[in-house]
C-alpha cells in the first residue's frame, strides 16, 4: 500500500475502509449464529415472544389493524390495548423488510426475518459507530470500534439471532442519532439536525431508552454553553434538533404527550429555552453598549430563570407535568426499587452490576476506554465534549443497573477505539523499514501513513547521524505492538467465548451434556405450551407467574392473567396471593378470575434453578404489597428466618398452592437409588410435605421432564362439595306461589291429574 | 377470478352428475349363486380388513361376466378401499367398479368384470379385499388412565350379497385373547384370538343379522384429520415434499387427570396412548425436518435402510384419547427418479399420498403438485378418482408469473391408497436460464448504479473552494513525489561519493555525476512547472514550494562544491587527509541546514 503513488491513496483508504466494515458485519452476523446452528432458527426468551407475536399480527392484519388491536388473550378479564402500549420500531422494522421481499416474491416467513433481524442490525450498529468515531477523532479510531462493537459481548447479549427485542435495533437507532447530531453540531446545518430529528424519531418508536437521548443531547448543550463554546452552528442545530424532535417523538401513540408532560422530558425544553435566552442576549450584545447590557443581562437572566423554576414546580403540583417514574427513581437511588416496587426489583436485569459482569461484558475495552477518555479531555472540542458526556452518564447507568449496560458498551468501544488507533499511532509512527510494518495494524493507522513515509525517506538523507535517540528503539516498538495485538487476539477470543457460553442459549430450549459427551435436549416448555394449544379449549384462561405471559400467549396462544408487560401491579399481586394461599382461598380467587389451567415451573427433577419456587419469594411480597392483611413475608420463613421447602420449611409454605403444584406427587418419585423419594435436585433437599392429595384442581399435564406442570381447575360440580351444616340441609318449599293461569285460559289445573279412561258401555244384546 | 373460478365448479359439479348418471345400473342375475363365501374379518388394527373368498357358479343358461357385490348398509359409508382379484393362482386383479341397481336404491353396489364370461354350469373363485375406517367404537367411550381400552365392533353373520348362499363362514380375528364377549349363533367357535362364526347354509340374499364383539384394543387409534402434500418440482434436480399434518387420537377419550407419575412407573398406565409412530420414507429421501409452528420438534430419529428411509417420529406429547396434534415434515428427493422426459414433454410419476404410519387413516387428503414456471399443456392422470380444484398459482424465489399449482383432494384414504399419480407437461429448457440471467441482469443494475452515482454529481451549488483545494492538493501530491525523488537522487549521489572515496574511479563517478546533474534538471524544471500551475489556486503554497527551490539551490551548490572538493582535491590527491575531511565537515554541516529547512517546508506541506 505504502508503494502506491499517492493518486491512488484515496481508492485504496476507502476499499480499506470498505472491507473492514463488511468483515466486521459479517464476523459480527456469524458470532451472533450460535443458537441458531446449535439448536433451531427460534424466537428467544420471554419478551421476543410478544414482539413476534405482535409483528405476526401485524402482519397478517396490517398496520392500522395492529394499531388499533385490542388483545384480550392477555391481562383476563382486563385485556390490553397493543397498539397504544407498544413501541412500534421493532415491528414496523421487521414487517417492512417482510413487506418488501413479499413484493420481490421472496417467501421468507416473519419468524426468521424476526430471528436475524437483531445480527443484520448489529452491522448497521458497527457502521454507524464507524461514521461516529470518524466524526470525532478520525478513520483508524473509527474502523477499531466498528471493530469492537461487532464482537463486544456487552451488545451481543442483547442481538443474537432470536433475541428479537427493541434494543436490537435501538443500539443502532441510538448510534446513528449520535452520529447525525454530532455532524450537525460541527456543521451547523439544518439539514443534519432534521436528520438527526429523524433518526431520534426511528429511536423513540424502537426503545424506551429514547429517553437517553433527549437528556444526553440538551445536557452536552448545556455543558458547551457553561464552557462558553456557544456558537450559531449549536444554537442552528440545537433549535431545529429540539422542535422536530418533540413533534415527532409524540406521534408515537405510547409515547403521546409525554414529551412535554413528564419530568423526563423537560431538560430537553430547558435546555431549549436556555439557548434562545444566550442567543437573544448575544444578539443584545451586538446591539447594545457594555453598560446596558449588564444590566439588561441580570434582570432578563434573573426573571428568566425564576420563570422557568416556579413555572415547571407549579405545573408538576398542579399535575400537568407529571413527576419521574419509579424506573427512573431507581436509577438515582439503588435501594428505591427493592422498598418501593418490588416488581422492579423482582427482574434481575435490574440488579445493580458487578465488577466482574463490567469485565465480563467489555474485557479489555473496560481498561482502555479510560485512556481514550482522557485523550478527548485533552484534545478537546464541541463534538468531544459530547462523547466525555455520553461515556459518564452511560458509566453511571451501567453501575446502576445490569439492563443499562447496554448504553455503555458502545461508547466504551468508541472510546477503546481512540485509545487503540492513538497507541498504535505513535508506536507505528517512527517506523524506520516500511516493509516490515505489522499490516494488521497498518490499515488502522492509515490516516497518518502520509505524515511518515515520504518524511522518512528524506531523512535518510542524515545517514551521517542517524539512531539518534528520539523515541523508542524498534525493539521496544515491536514488542509493545505485538502486546497490543496479542490483547486484541485475546479480547477476540474472550467475546466469541462469552457469546458461546453465556448468551447463545434460547432459554426455552435448554440442553445438557451427558456423561459419554452425547447431548440431549430438554424441550419440556414447548411441550406444554403445544400440549395447551392443542388439546385445551381455544378460550381456556391459563394462570401462571408473569414471567410466562408471553411465552404462553405465543406458543399455546391461550388467554393470560398476567404478562411480561408488568402495567398492572395489583393483579399480579392477586395472582401473587393465590400462589401463596391455601387451596381453598386459592380457588376462590381462581374461581373469581375465571380461570381453567394453571401452569407452573418446576425444576426438582432436573436441577433448573430459575423454577417457580425459586422466584416464589417474590410472589410473597407482591402479593403482600397489595393484600397485607392476608399474605405475610415472614410466614414463609422458618423461625429462623430460611426459605426452606424440606420438613423444617414453614408450614404456611408446605401448604401453599404453589408448594402443592409443583410437589404434587413429586413425593413418591425417586430419581435414583442413591436418594431418597421426593429429592428435589434444585434445592437438594428431601421435601417437607410428601402425601397431599389436590382438591380444588386435578393434574392436567406434566411434561416428561416435570419442568412444566399444568393442573385444571375443576369446575365446583367436579370436586366433594363442601359440607353444609344440618340445619341447612333441608330444602324449604318456596312459599311464593306463581299462578299458571292466563288470562286466556282461567280453568283451574290440577297436578297429576289421574286419567280417566272412558269405559264403552255394553252393547245390550 | 371469481366469476372464472365459480364456472369451473359449475362444470365439475355437472361432470359429477353426469358420472352417476352414467354410473353402471346393473340387474342383479338372477341364475349365479354363490357357492361358498369365506370371510375374514381383521379388527385387530382401528382399520377393519375383509378379505372374501368367493366361490361362485351360473346355474343359468346365459353367460354371466359381472358379479355384483354389496355391504351391510351399516357399514357401506365406511368403506375406503375395494379390490378384486380372481381366486386361481394367477391372483390377477379384476376391475371393481361402482354401480347402482334400480331395484335396490338404498344399497351401494360394486360391479366385479370377470375376466373371461361365466359359462352355463361353471364356477368361478374371486376374492374380493376392503377396507373399512372408522367402523370401530371404543366402548366405553371415556376412560381413564389405568384403564384399557375396548372397542365393538358391529358387523353381520351372513355376507350381504345380492345372490343366494348356500354356505358361509365367517372369521373375526381380534389380535388379542382378551374378548369382553360376543355376540353368538350358532354355530360359533372361538379360539385364541379369534371368533369363527358358521358355516350357515342356504342363506337368503340381502340377509342381515347383527353381530357384535367387543374386545381390547391398545393398537393407536390415530386419525389424520387432514393431510395437506406439497410436491414442489424444481428442474435443478429436487422435489421438495411438504406435508402438514393434523392428527387426532380417535380412541377412548381420556377421563379425569393425566399422571406423568404414573405413565412413566406403570408400564400399564396409558397403554391406548401413541408415543411415538414410524413413518416411511422414499429411500432417496433427504433433508428431513420434523416441526411445528413454534419450531422443530427434536424428539425424532432418522434411520437410513437399504430401501427406505425410517423417521421414527414422537409428538411433542404422547397422545390420549381425544388429544390432538399438528406437525409438518418434509423432505427432498432427486428428481430423476419421479421426472422422466422427452424433448420439452415432461412426466412426473409421484405418489399421491406416502406413508404416515402403518395402518393409517386418513380423513381428508389434499395434494398440490407446483411445477416450474412455464410449465403448459398439463395433464393430470390420478389412480383413482379424486376431486380435481382449480389451478392456482405461487409465487418463490426469482418468480415473475409464478408457478402453475394443481391440487387434487379426495376423502377416507387407507394405506392402498399409497398410488402414484401421473402429470404430463411441456416445459420449454430454455427457461431454465431465465433466473439466472435474472439475478445477472440485477446485479449488473446495481453495480451500474453505483458506479453512475459515484461519477456524478448531485450537489446543487458548485463547491468552488472545494474545488480549487482539491485541485492544490492534487499539485500538491504531484510535487511531493517529485520532491521525493529529489530526495533520492541526492541519497544516489551521496552514495557514489562514498563509493568514489574508496575506489577512486574517477571516470564512473563523473559519467553518475553527469546523470545526476542531468535528473536534477529535469525534476527541477518539473517543480517549477508545478510553482506555475499551483499559482493562481493557491499563491500561499506556491510561494511555499518557490522557498523550497530556492533551498534546494543552495543545497545544489554545495554538493556542486562537494563534487568539485572531490573531483578536483581529493581524487588528484591535491588535498590533505585532514583538511579534506575539514573541508567536507564543513559542507556536510551546511547541506544538513540545508537538507533540515526542506524538511521543514515539506512537512508543512502535507
Amino acid at each position: 500500500m505504502k508503494k502506491s503513488s499517492s493518486s491512488f491513496s484515496g481508492g485504496w483508504k476507502s476499499l480499506i475502509v470498505f472491507t473492514v466494515l463488511l468483515l466486521a458485519w459479517l464476523c459480527g452476523f456469524a458470532s451472533r449464529l450460535f443458537a441458531v446452528i446449535r439448536f433451531e432458527s427460534i424466537i428467544h426468551e420471554f419478551d421476543p415472544w410478544f414482539n413476534y407475536r405482535a409483528t405476526a399480527y401485524m402482519v397478517e392484519h396490517g398496520f392500522y389493524n395492529f394499531l388499533n388491536w385490542f388483545d384480550e388473550r392477555a391481562w383476563y378479564p382486563l385485556g390490553r390495548i397493543v397498539g397504544g402500549t407498544v413501541y412500534p420500531g421493532l415491528m414496523i422494522t421487521s414487517g417492512s423488510i417482510h413487506y418488501v421481499l413479499h413484493l420481490l416474491n421472496i417467501p421468507i416467513h416473519i419468524r426468521d426475518i424476526c430471528v436475524f433481524l437483531a445480527p443484520i442490525f448489529s452491522g448497521l450498529t458497527a457502521i454507524s459507530t464507524y461514521l461516529l468515531t470518524k466524526e470525532l477523532w478520525n478513520t483508524g479510531a473509527g474502523l477499531f470500534a466498528a471493530c469492537f462493537i461487532a464482537i463486544v459481548p456487552g451488545y451481543i447479549s442483547r442481538s443474537v439471532a432470536g433475541s428479537y427485542d427493541n434494543e436490537g435495533i435501538a443500539i443502532f437507532a441510538l448510534q446513528f442519532t449520535y452520529y447525525l447530531w454530532v455532524k450537525s453540531v460541527k456543521t451547523g446545518s439544518v439539514f443534519w439536525a432534521s436528520l438527526t430529528a429523524l433518526s431520534y424519531f426511528y429511536m423513540v418508536s424502537a426503545w424506551g431508552g429514547y429517553v437517553f437521548i433527549i437528556n444526553l443531547i440538551p445536557l452536552h448543550v448545556c455543558t458547551l454553553l457553561l464552557m462558553g463554546r456557544y456558537s450559531n452552528r449549536l444554537f442552528t442545530s440545537y433549535t431545529v434538533f429540539c422542535i422536530l424532535g418533540l413533534l415527532f417523538s409524540m406521534q408515537i401513540p405510547f409515547v403521546g404527550f409525554q414529551p412535554i408532560r413528564t419530568s423526563e422530558h423537560m431538560a430537553a425544553l430547558g435546555a431549549f429555552i436556555l439557548i434562545l435566552v444566550i442567543g437573544g442576549l448575544k444578539h443584545m450584545q451586538s446591539i447594545l453598549s457594555k453598560a446596558e447590557f449588564k444590566y439588561f443581562f441580570i434582570v432578563t437572566s434573573l426573571v428568566a430563570a425564576g420563570t422557568v423554576f416556579f413555572g415547571v414546580v407549579v405545573l408538576t403540583y398542579a399535575g400537568v407535568i407529571a413527576p419521574w417514574s419509579g424506573r427512573f427513581y431507581s436509577l438515582w437511588d439503588t435501594g428505591y426499587a427493592k422498598i418501593h416496587i418490588p416488581i422492579i426489583a423482582s427482574v434481575s436485569e435490574h440488579q445493580p452490576t458487578t465488577w466482574f459482569s463490567f469485565f465480563f461484558d467489555l474485557h479489555i475495552l473496560v481498561t482502555t476506554f479510560p485512556v481514550g477518555l482522557w485523550y478527548c479531555i485533552k484534545n478537546v472540542n464541541d463534538e468531544r465534549v459530547f462523547v466525555v458526556l455520553y461515556a459518564l452518564s452511560a458509566v453511571y447507568f451501567a453501575g446502576v443497573m445490569v439492563r443499562l449496560m447496554l448504553t455503555l458498551t458502545p461508547v466504551v468501544c468508541i472510546l477503546s477505539g481512540i485509545a487503540f488507533s492513538r497507541l498504535l499511532e505513535i508506536f507505528l509512527k517512527d517506523e524506520e523499514t516500511p516493509s516490515n510494518g505489522d499490516s494488521d495494524s497498518e490499515q488502522e493507522t492509515s490516516p497518518s501513513r502520509t505524515l511518515y513515509d515520504k518524511a522518512g525517506k528524506l531523512r535518510k538523507m542524515k545517514h551521517e547521524q542517524i539512531k539518534e535517540t528520539e523515541g523508542l528503539g524498534a525493539n521496544v516498538r515491536s514488542f509493545i505492538i505485538v502486546g497490543v495485538l496479542a490483547m486484541l487476539l485475546m479480547f477476540a477470543v474472550h467475546c466469541t467465548w462469552v457469546t458461546s457460553n453465556a448468551y447463545s442459549s434460547p432459554s426455552i430450549v435448554l440442553s445438557t451434556y451427558s456423561q459419554d459427551g452425547s447431548r440431549q435436549i430438554l424441550d419440556d416448555f414447548r411441550e406444554a405450551y403445544y400440549w395447551l394449544s392443542q388439546n385445551t379449549d381455544s378460550d381456556a384462561r391459563v394462570m401462571s407467574w408473569w414471567d410466562y405471559g408471553y411465552q404462553i400467549a405465543g406458543m399455546a396462544n391461550r388467554t393470560t392473567l398476567v404478562d411480561n408487560n408488568t402495567w398492572n401491579n395489583s393483579h399480579i399481586a392477586l395472582v401473587g396471593k393465590a400462589m401463596s394461599s391455601t387451596e381453598p382461598k386459592a380457588y376462590e380467587i381462581m374461581k373469581s378470575l375465571d380461570v381453567d389451567y394453571v401452569l407452573v415451573i418446576f425444576g426438582g427433577v432436573i436441577g433448573y434453578s430459575g423454577d417457580d419456587i425459586n422466584k416464589f419469594l417474590w410472589m410473597v411480597r407482591i402479593a403482600e404489597g397489595e393484600h397485607p392483611k392476608d399474605i405475610r413475608e415472614s410466614d414463609y420463613f422458618t423461625d429462623k428466618g430460611e426459605f426452606r421447602v424440606d420438613a423444617e420449611g414453614s408450614p404456611v409454605l408446605l401448604n401453599c398452592l404453589m408448594y402443592k403444584l409443583s410437589y404434587y406427587r413429586f413425593g413418591e418419585l425417586q430419581l435414583d437409588f442413591r436418594s431418597p423419594a421426593g429429592y428435589d435436585r434444585t434445592r437438594n433437599v428431601v421435601i417437607g410435605n410428601k402425601d397431599f392429595d389436590l382438591t380444588y384442581l386435578e393434574e392436567a399435564y406434566t411434561t416428561e421432564h416435570w419442568l412444566v406442570r399444568v393442573y385444571r381447575v375443576k369446575k365446583e360440580d367436579e370436586f366433594n362439595r363442601p359440607r353444609i351444616p344440618v340445619s341447612k340441609r333441608k330444602i324449604r318449599p318456596s312459599d311464593v306461589f306463581i299462578s299458571k293461569k292466563t288470562s286466556r285460559r282461567k280453568k283451574g289445573l290440577i297436578k297429576n291429574r289421574p286419567v280417566v279412561v272412558k269405559g264403552k258401555r255394553p252393547v245390550k244384546s | 377470478m371469481g366469476v372464472k373460478f365459480d364456472l369451473i365448479k359449475l362444470i365439475c359439479a355437472f361432470i359429477c352428475v353426469l358420472n352417476s348418471v352414467f354410473a353402471t345400473n346393473e340387474l342383479i342375475a338372477k341364475d349365479l349363486i354363490v357357492k361358498n363365501i369365506d370371510r375374514s374379518i381383521d379388527v385387530s388394527t382401528q382399520l377393519v380388513k375383509v378379505t372374501c373368498t368367493i366361490q361362485i357358479e351360473n346355474t343359468g343358461k346365459s353367460p354371466v361376466s359381472k358379479f355384483l357385490f354389496s355391504i351391510e348398509p351399516n357399514l357401506k359409508q365406511r368403506l375406503s378401499y375395494i379390490s378384486a382379484q380372481s381366486g386361481d393362482s394367477s391372483k390377477s386383479p379384476l376391475a371393481v367398479q361402482k354401480a347402482t341397481v334400480q331395484s335396490r336404491p338404498d344399497d351401494a353396489f360394486w360391479k366385479v368384470d370377470l375376466r373371461e364370461p361365466l359359462g352355463s354350469g361353471s364356477s368361478a373363485t374371486i376374492e374380493i379385499d376392503y377396507v373399512l375406517t372408522n367402523a370401530l367404537s371404543p366402548y366405553p367411550t371415556h376412560i381413564t388412565q389405568k384403564e384399557k381400552q375396548l372397542v365393538k365392533f358391529i358387523g353381520s353373520y351372513y355376507a350381504y350379497l345380492p345372490y343366494l348362499c348356500a354356505k358361509q363362514t365367517t372369521t373375526v380375528s381380534m389380535g388379542t385373547k382378551n374378548v369382553e364377549s360376543y355376540s353368538k349363533l350358532n354355530p360359533v367357535v372361538k379360539s385364541d384370538t379369534s371368533v369363527v362364526y358358521g358355516p350357515y347354509t342356504k342363506v337368503a340374499a340381502f340377509s342381515v343379522e347383527p353381530m357384535t364383539v367387543h374386545y381390547e384394543n391398545n393398537n393407536p387409534f390415530l386419525k389424520i384429520s387432514r393431510i395437506e402434500r406439497t410436491i414442489e418440482v424444481s428442474h435443478w434436480g429436487n422435489i421438495a415434499i411438504e406435508e402438514t399434518i393434523d392428527l387426532e387420537h380417535t380412541g377412548a377419550v381420556l377421563k379425569g387427570p393425566f399422571s406423568r407419575y404414573d405413565f412413566q412407573r406403570e408400564m400399564q398406565s396409558g397403554l391406548s396412548s401413541v408415543k411415538s409412530f414410524k413413518t416411511v420414507l422414499p429411500a432417496s429421501a433427504t433433508d428431513a425436518y420434523y416441526r411445528d409452528e413454534i419450531g422443530n420438534i427434536s424428539t425424532s430419529h432418522m434411520r437410513i435402510m437399504a430401501d427406505s428411509v425410517e423417521l421414527d417420529l414422537r409428538p411433542r406429547f404422547p397422545l390420549f384419547g381425544g388429544w390432538k396434534t399438528h406437525y409438518v415434515l418434509g423432505y427432498n428427493v432427486p428428481s430423476y427418479e419421479y421426472l422422466f422426459n422427452s424433448g420439452d414433454n415432461y412426466k412426473l410419476k409421484i405418489r399421491v399420498l406416502d406413508h404416515i404410519f402403518d395402518d393409517m387413516v386418513v380423513d381428508e387428503l389434499i395434494t398440490k403438485v407446483i411445477l416450474p414456471e412455464g410449465a403448459e399443456n398439463i395433464n393430470l392422470v390420478t389412480p383413482y378418482s379424486m376431486t380435481r380444484h382449480p389451478d392456482t398459482r405461487h409465487s418463490t424465489y426469482l418468480d415473475t408469473k409464478g408457478r402453475p399449482v394443481i391440487t387434487v383432494s379426495k376423502r377416507n384414504l387407507v394405506e392402498n391408497h399409497i398410488q402414484a399419480l401421473e402429470l404430463d407437461y411441456v416445459y420449454p429448457r430454455i427457461l431454465m436460464l431465465q433466473e439466472p440471467v435474472l439475478v445477472a441482469l440485477a446485479l449488473y443494475a446495481l453495480f451500474l448504479l453505483v458506479i453512475v452515482y459515484v461519477r456524478m454529481d448531485f450537489s446543487i451549488s458548485k463547491d468552488e473552494a472545494g474545488e480549487s483545494r482539491l485541485r492544490v492538493s492534487g499539485i500538491l501530491d504531484k510535487l511531493l513525489v517529485l520532491l521525493d525523488k529529489r530526495a533520492i537522487l541526492y541519497m544516489n549521489f551521496d552514495e557514489h561519493f562514498a563509493k568514489v572515496k574508496t575506489s577512486k574511479d574517477v571516470n564512473s563517478f563523473n559519467a553518475a555525476a553527469k546523470t545526476f546533474n542531468q535528473e536534477y534538471k529535469n525534476i527541477t524544471t518539473s517543480i517549477a512547472d508545478m510553482i506555475s500551475k499551483l499559482k493562481p489556486d493557491s499563491p500561499e503554497a506556491s510561494e511555499r514550494v518557490a522557498e523550497i527551490q530556492k533551498l534546494d539551490k543552495v543545497l545544489k551548490e554545495i554538493y556542486n562544491h562537494k563534487q568539485a572538493l572531490y573531483v578536483d582535491k581529493l581524487l588528484p590527491g591535491k588535498i590533505s587527509r585532514s583538511a579534506f575531511v575539514d573541508a567536507e565537515t564543513g559542507l556536510n554541516k551546511k547541506k544538513q541546514d540545508a537538507v533540515e529547512k526542506i524538511n521543514a517546508i515539506t512537512r508543512a506541506l502535507h
